[in-house]
């Protein structure tokens, strides 16, 4: 199996193709999905008119700036860990070194990059935000009772890249040519599946929080 | 229309396993609730009819992004609970999380594609009518600002098209549908209430009009339905505002002119339309500027 995976077949399929289609299915899959629900929301007459950029701002700031809302300021513990772990998973595989040089290979460009210490400290946060979002499902009552098998599933799938490429940055557990394999091939199932389950609140998070935002704005209220 | 027997609704104070036929994760503990409305109208339910109806209005979500977006977006964090007053003050039961009355109502008649039990449908009626009161705290609370009312009231949708309401409710809406008012008041009950109220204030306040159906007039008033039934000194202190502040005022003589809409807590769509219209119907054609309402 081992001999499978680290098979420069393997590799330079996961290395290859497999990204072109992730990434295709990704921007592709996300374009769709926003495209179709503000098509949807143009034919429901009670969304648009309520629309306004300036109460959609608002409330978009004030829900992407830690602490600025009072459900934030409530649980602070879920408000540091998720912000944390947000910022991080985000920033850390666009600004990793060794991305870069993948992409400054193919293609010849680059960007700035993190120090490997930090992106190591990145990595681990991640690693422990998914560790606490997983006992926070089982401890807490009122997540426990509305969490499904997809819960998990949807954790994994964020959980698995990150894991996989500190395993393999640190060369633990797998030969480093067989991790670095699996870890490329969780990253594509992940960039697959954000436009296709319920990842997706990375796309939707923008028009739900406006529309709610242009709502209490409307009636001269607030919603943080 | 059928003649409907007053029936006692009472509450069982002593706290019980409720539905023992549901499956162990949906069985949810609750003070007994006996209401016609919900115990009466699930024995005409049939499988067929629950799966037909859930499916109607669960394909809106292909239509509709308001119903659409909220389920695919949630991911299932409850921040929503703290919200919730139904949640506070049962000591943060987590069964009583805004989430959580998705979990028990929607999300599981999503996951069964609508084959759900009339014992199924019994709790969902008492969680989207008893257990919700669709305020919106939740939004305000939820990082995503989902609208997670509009997914109860979809419920209370289902629930209607099933005829599974509370009884009270039922017959207002009924009335609402016959009458365009929640009290069943008659045409010629709303003019002659208005007419005896005027006669009586006009012992107090001299050359005092209650203007029945004046064309041109700045205002149409249109009260609630409680007012010319059983709260007759509302009308009287309105008149007299009206009447001692020089408001160029009116209310009509044809229906339309009650401003509550218990159409719209049960979702009965049709008719809640039928009374907003009446009400701009009557404006139009008295051509008022303005629509006083009470409340």
């Amino acid at each position: 199996m081992y001999d499978f995976i680290k098979d420069p077949t393997i590799y330079n399929l996961v290395r290859g193709p497999l990204v072109w289609i992730a990434f295709i299915i990704f921007v592709g899959g996300s374009v769709y999905r926003i495209y179709t629900l503000i098509t949807l929301a143009k034919k429901e007459k009670v969304v648009f008119p309520y629309m306004s950029l300036k109460y959609s701002l608002r409330s978009l700031l004030h829900w992407l700036i830690p602490f600025a809302s009072n459900n934030w300021r409530k649980r602070w513990v879920m408000t540091t860990v998720t912000f944390l772990f947000h910022i991080c998973l985000v920033i850390t595989p666009i600004f990793l070194l060794s991305h870069n040089i993948l992409w400054h290979e193919s293609w010849g460009i680059s960007w700035w990059t993190l120090s490997e210490g930090t992106a190591d400290v990145m990595a681990l946060v991640v690693i422990s935000g998914c560790l606490f979002f997983l006992i926070r499902r089982f401890v807490a009552p009122e997540v426990k009772f509305v969490t499904f098998a997809s819960d998990y599933i949807l954790l994994a799938i964020t959980f698995l890249p990150f894991i996989t490429g500190f395993l393999a940055y640190h060369q633990l557990l797998l030969p480093y040519k067989t991790m670095i394999v699996i870890h490329m091939l969780f990253g594509e199932v992940m960039l697959i599946a954000i436009p296709f389950t319920r990842l997706g609140h990375m796309l939707y998070f923008w028009l739900t929080r406006s529309f709610m935002g242009s709502q209490f704005g409307w009636f001269q209220s607030r919603d943080w | 229309m059928a003649e409907v027997k007053a029936v006692e609704v009472k509450e069982v104070i002593t706290e019980e396993v409720l539905e023992p036929s549901l499956d162990k994760e949906l069985r949810i503990k609750r003070k007994k609730v006996v209401d016609p409305g919900f115990d009466e109208t699930i024995k005409k339910l049939t499988p067929e009819k629950i799966e037909k109806t859930i499916n109607a209005v669960l394909n809106l979500r292909k239509t509709a992004a308001r119903f659409l977006a909220p389920l695919e977006t949630c991911i299932h964090c409850a921040l929503c609970s703290d919200a919730c007053q139904y949640y506070i003050s049962h000591d943060k039961d987590p069964t009583y999380s805004p989430a959580s009355k998705l979990r028990l109502t929607l999300w599981e008649m999503i996951r069964r594609k609508g084959k759900v039990s009339p014992e199924f449908i019994k709790q969902c009626a008492r969680i989207a009518f008893t257990e919700c009161n669709i305020c919106h705290r939740c939004s305000i609370y939820c990082p995503f600002g989902l609208d997670i009312t509009y997914q109860i009231g979809m419920v209370r949708r289902i629930l209607f098209l099933l005829g599974v309401v509370p009884h009270n409710i039922l017959d207002q809406d009924n009335s609402q549908s016959a009458t365009l008012n929640q009290l069943w008041i008659s045409q010629a009950d709303w003019i002659d209430t208005i007419q005896w109220l005027e006669d009586e204030t006009r012992l107090e306040y001299k050359n005092l009009r209650f203007p029945i159906e004046k064309e041109g007039a700045e205002v149409m008033w249109a009260p609630l339905g409680t007012e010319p039934k059983i709260a007759t000194y509302h009308v009287v202190r309105t008149g007299i505002i009206m009447n001692v502040a020089g408001i160029d005022w009116t209310v009509p003589s044809k229906d339309g002119w009650d401003s509550v809409n218990m159409a719209m807590f049960i979702r009965d769509f049709e008719t809640m339309q039928r009374v907003v219209l009446g009400l701009y119907e009557n404006c139009l054609r008295l051509k008022v500027k303005r629509l006083v309402l009470t409340e």
